[in-house]
């Protein structure tokens, strides 16, 4: 009898089916991989699971029993029959200790006192069953990542687990470090405990999964046998067979070489990385989520510090590379998260778009309203920013719009190198596009761009060339219009 | 939610926000005339010139560090160090002067000295990660006890000085200290809405990180707003002396206090990102009223300082809630 099933689940979010009549079951001890693009319906089969959401349609069996509450109370009674959920982003509190952060808020208590002995007997056996010799007592914010991830999962491990849910546990790892996390889920599944396990490292999965279900559109699309099932097979269900390339872009890269990275080394995540960007070229970075693709950008702005390696803009090597100093040679930088790092939320979208170069829009050194005026329209009309008035301030518009603006501040600074970290992330479809027609128009005027994202489909849609980063290196590259998407997803999957 | 606004909603919505912009000041200012009202009608002599005028030379000690204040808590910072920064620079002009300097070689090396003990906190809050709290609370402490231990608490007299003396006499009635606030006040409200100084002022009080990673010189400015602060303390302190005729170690006791509640009142948040120069004038104004007015009522001193603190804190809320309407 599987511990828990889905039957003929089907969920409805206002626009879009999430989940569409899906069957799902996990076996007591069985390690199951579950695969899919972002939005393929993941994060619903998971939420089915612990009852964070009822089904439209069909019911979730948890140890033969199905689910009978509705809101708040589903996932209690999900948890109640022992449904654990590890997240990806992490939830400790560093400056308590591994014990306390096990119990957090369920302090085992007497006369109002916690009983330290007690819980940290309990966290001693949690951490044991992972193969962790930790001391209870240790802060948290003393351990490595690694060893925080496995302090989450040593949390769900307390009580008795029936069903422990991964998702990424390791994408925020290196891989040495992620192998500690993949003992640990093996010892989980060998004390009867059924595992699932999200992940797009196939490597990993291999490892430690006998079957993986694969998720596209809502639908479960196949459960396949992961040791005869090759890599491309996988890909090719992931991905589905719609995906025929659209039209590629027309290269219109000059020879002249503006930037070089050689060798440059950023422990744990970039070991050797070495590429050229050339005049009006668009270099696609691909990776998996964790693959190091931000801390690269991040060493070449100046942001983090590399080891080793040398960066050449124009030929010249940059000495120390620092933020403001690159800048002032002309780079431009887009943040991954935009709303902590990208904007400044209750300013405008003119100052927002103005901050870049406040030089551009001074009379005498004083700001000017209409030069400011001015240069934000201009900015809303090239981006196709969506505002009611230029001053309207930007954390009321949409994430679409808000990018633009973040990407025109570059535009407004003549920056004629940028830097594009997932600039289209929860970005909406037609925003989408409107972004990569807005980098192609840069990429026409002779300014070079590197365009990093996790979604496959969208880079030969921008790219004349994309690389792969996998472990700390740029392994495989592609050209336009050879880059296909079934073959960029194998080589950021694959490790081999 | 996405803004995806149609020709025919726009104008409406777009002059509620800006009326929603100015309901902080608008409430304040309600809550000024209010205090008028009453004070003028409970307290003898409230409204005479002679008294408007005491009001206005009383704003002054306390707005001139106010508008440095604001700009350094738009910031997201804070500055505790106001009121003995400015007993100390009262005692180190009153040595210059005593020392033969001439009286505006003292007053701008006052204002150098004030400037370059208040980027120490900057310094100290851009380059080390020193909350600003702890480093103006070191400085808070290390000034009021130089300027105690130096002088042993006792007034340093400067004795005849026709400048320091000229400081404190009216020009057509109204004290040189209110010219200055008032001057040092446009020029404030000028720089914080019109230079990339103050732009990025509030850039980096919204979003320090975002600020930084659009090119934004984030450690050199904050340095520069301490700095600022302290020159700001450096003025007051010259027109303290002024006033007093003598340098005095224990002057401008708890004064900081009242800066950031004038700040705060004003409507500027005190997590940064948000605030306005005008919002703190009116805001000096409403702590200096219920100063003047709680003692012409003869209110015993203790238990103003209990009727102070409720007023500050009610109309903190009141200006809140008021806000809050103004946006649903």
């Amino acid at each position: 009898m599987p511990i828990a099933s889905l039957r003929n689940c089907t969920k409805r979010y206002p626009g879009v089916v999430a989940l569409s009549g899906a069957s799902f079951a996990v076996e007591a001890g069985e390690v199951r991989a579950l695969l899919g693009k972002n939005g393929a319906g993941k994060s619903t089969l998971i939420r089915m699971l612990t009852g964070a959401e009822a089904p439209d349609e069909g019911e979730v069996l948890i140890n033969g029993e199905p689910l009978m509450q509705s809101g708040s109370l589903r996932a209690a009674e999900s948890f109640g029959r022992g449904v654990r959920v590890v997240y990806q982003e992490l939830s400790l509190v560093p400056g308590m200790s591994i014990a306390e952060n096990l119990f957090l808020g369920r302090w085992p208590t007497g006369g109002g006192v916690i009983r330290s002995k007690e819980m940290e007997a309990q966290t001693r056996r949690a951490l044991g069953l992972l193969g962790l010799d930790l001391a209870p007592s240790r802060l948290v914010e003393t351990l490595s990542s690694a060893e925080r991830q496995l302090v989450e999962i040593a949390r769900v491990l307390l009580g008795e687990p029936k069903l422990v849910i991964l998702d990424e546990p390791t994408s925020s790892l290196a891989a040495a470090e992620a192998d500690k996390v993949i003992e640990a889920v093996q010892r989980i599944a060998e004390r009867g405990i059924g595992v699932v396990y999200v992940s797009h490292r196939m490597d990993e999965i291999r490892r430690i999964a006998r079957s993986a279900t694969i998720v596209r559109d809502g639908r479960i699309i196949d459960t396949v046998d992961v040791g005869s099932a090759d890599t491309r097979e996988i890909v090719r269900l992931m991905l589905g067979t719609e995906a025929e390339n659209a039209a590629s872009p027309v290269s219109v890269a000059r020879e002249r070489t503006v930037l070089g990275v050689e060798g440059l080394a950023l422990s744990p995540k970039l070991e050797n990385v070495s590429f050229d960007l050339r005049e009006g070229e668009v270099l696609g970075i691909a990776g998996l989520l964790g693959s190091g693709r931000t801390e690269l950008l991040q060493a070449i702005m100046g942001i983090r510090h590399p080891e080793a390696g040398v960066i050449r803009v124009d030929g010249v090597e940059v000495g120390r590379p620092d933020f403001r100093a690159m800048v002032h040679r002309g780079f431009g930088y887009t943040p991954e998260n935009r709303k902590d790092d990208g904007i400044i939320p209750l300013l405008g979208v003119d100052e927002n778009a103005v901050a870049s170069d406040f030089g551009k829009v001074e009379s005498a050194g004083i700001l000017s309203a209409p030069k400011i005026r001015a240069a934000a329209e201009a900015v809303i009309q090239r981006l196709h920013v969506k505002t009611p008035r230029s001053d309207t301030p930007i954390g009321t518009l949409s994430g679409g719009n808000q990018q633009k603006v973040v990407i025109g501040r570059w535009v407004h600074a003549d920056s004629r190198i940028l830097l594009l970290d997932e600039p289209t992330r929860g970005v909406d479809v037609e925003a989408k596009a409107q972004i990569y027609a807005i980098i192609r128009q840069l990429a026409a005027e002779g300014r070079s761009i590197i365009f990093v994202s996790s979604e496959v489909e969208e880079l030969p849609l921008v790219c004349d060339r994309v690389a792969v980063l996998r472990d700390g290196r740029l392994r495989e590259e592609f050209h336009t219009p050879n880059i296909d998407q079934d073959a960029l997803m194998a080589a950021c999957i694959d490790a081999h | 939610m996405p803004v995806e606004t149609g020709g025919v909603a726009a104008p409406a919505a777009s002059r509620s926000r800006r009326f929603s912009q100015h309901m902080n000041e608008l409430s304040l200012f309600a809550a000024i005339v209010v205090l008028y009202v009453v004070f003028g009608s409970m307290a003898d002599g409230f409204l005479s010139f002679n008294n408007q005028i005491n009001i206005l030379r009383d704003a002054a000690t306390i707005g001139i560090a106010a508008w440095a204040a604001t700009l350094i808590i738009i910031a997201g910072e804070i500055d505790v160090s106001v009121g003995p920064m400015v007993a100390f620079i009262s005692v180190a002009l009153a040595y210059m002067l005593q020392g033969g300097i001439p009286t505006p070689l003292a007053f701008v090396a006052a204002i150098l000295v004030g400037a370059a003990l208040g980027s120490i906190a900057g310094v100290l809050r851009a380059y080390f990660d020193v909350p600003s709290f702890v480093a103006t609370l070191g400085l808070w402490s290390a000034l009021r006890g130089t300027a105690l231990f130096v002088t042993d608490a006792l007034p340093v007299s400067i004795g005849r000085n026709d400048i320091v003396d000229a400081l404190d006499r009216s020009v057509f009635g109204i004290p040189p200290a209110a010219i200055v606030m008032l001057v040092l006040f446009a020029i404030f409200a000028f720089v914080s809405r019109k230079t990339a100084f103050g732009r990025s002022v509030f850039a980096i009080g919204g979003n320090a990180q975002a600020a930084y990673l659009s090119g934004i010189p984030v450690a050199r400015i904050r340095v520069a707003l301490f700095a600022i602060g302290g020159a700001m303390a450096a003025v007051s302190g010259i027109l303290l002396l002024s006033r007093l005729g003598s340098g005095n170690a224990t002057a401008a006791s708890g004064l900081e206090f009242d800066v950031i509640a004038a700040v705060v009142v004003g409507g500027t948040a005190l997590s940064g990102g948000r605030g306005s120069m005008l919002g703190t004038l009116l805001g000096v104004l409403v702590i200096t009223l219920i100063g003047n007015g709680l003692v012409l009522l003869g209110i015993n001193p203790f238990f103003q300082q209990v009727v102070r603190g409720v007023i500050i804190v009610v109309a903190v809320l009141a200006n809140i809630q008021a806000i809050k309407r103004s946006r649903a």
